[in-house]
């Protein structure tokens, strides 16, 4: 059983603001408060082709589960598990895109999670505004005996994506209004 | 977001290539910010903080999967659209 959906949000900054607070949502110091399922990011590739103007990278997130549901914790043994995520990126200075594909890398005999998100400049104010989407699609691998465990659990995911998406939102939002306010302030100090 | 907080990554790590990952992002968000995004991409910037990270998570990281992708320099999946799950040799070299 898939579960799907997608999410588009406007964020009234900046396209290059925008995607350089996305690079920045999972390792900023304050965001552990509030994406405490992120335990920890690593770059494992990135390549550049100075040509295109195309910056490709990929990146390791790893995530601890919501709680398990009873009786996976204990066939597990715990009360939840982590898992690394791999994400890959695309970005397209020259045509003002950023595309980002998530999909978990372990627990795959479980679930398969991707989610990918697209950011560029929003047709109605492409120099001001910068448009946002994002589309998640869960599966739950079947277990015969496990069924409804399995819906249960690609439920209570599907619900704390959607949170964690909402939460990411939010730090990059802050991120871009700090950004902004750091632009404002070097110009005051040099226009005295 | 100025302060110095240690923890970076995301949480209490204690992974052994933790500054060195942060010195490389450190470096890489500001050229992001300050260059390529604002149209200036043609030189490539951070080399030696990326080279030395990549060099102690080789050495450090341990889950299979993740050193794959690491490891394989010329012809990692991950950077094709429609990837399958299984890496496919494309060039036929690997870098080990």
């Amino acid at each position: 059983m898939v579960r799907a959906y997608t999410q588009e949000h406007v964020y009234h900054h900046q396209w290059d603001r925008v995607t350089t607070a996305a690079w920045r949502k999972f390792t900023d110091p304050d965001t552990p408060a509030v994406l405490s399922h992120i335990v920890d990011v690593h770059t494992l590739d990135r390549r550049l082709d100075p040509d295109s103007g195309s910056l490709q990278a990929v990146r390791s997130i790893t995530v601890r589960s919501p709680p398990l549901p009873f009786l996976l914790r204990r066939i597990l043994g715990q009360d939840a598990v982590v898992c690394h995520c791999v994400e890959s990126t695309v970005v397209d200075a020259r045509g003002r895109s950023m595309e980002i594909v998530v999909r978990n890398a372990s627990l795959r005999g479980l679930l398969e999670v991707e989610e990918r998100s697209t950011y560029r400049p929003h047709p109605d104010r492409p120099e001001g505004w910068t448009a946002f989407r994002q589309e998640t699609s869960i599966r739950c691998k079947p277990f015969s005996a496990l069924a409804a465990v399995a819906e249960k659990v690609e439920q209570r995911c599907a619900e704390r994506f959607q949170q964690n998406s909402v939460k990411g939102r939010e730090v990059v939002e802050r991120i871009c209004n700090y950004l902004e306010a750091e632009t404002a302030s070097a110009a005051a100090a040099i226009s005295c | 977001m100025g302060s110095n907080k240690t923890s970076r990554g995301g949480g209490a790590t204690a992974s052994p290539c933790a500054r060195l990952r942060d010195a490389y992002h450190d470096c890489f968000n500001r050229w992001y910010s300050e260059k390529f995004s604002k149209g200036q991409w043609d030189k490539e910037e951070c080399v030696a903080e990326w080279d030395k990270y990549r060099a102690c998570l080789a050495q450090h990281l341990e889950d299979k999967h993740l050193r794959r992708i690491l490891l394989e320099t010329e012809a990692s999946p991950y950077f094709v659209k429609n990837d399958a799950s299984s890496p496919a040799d494309r060039d036929g070299t690997t870098h080990q």
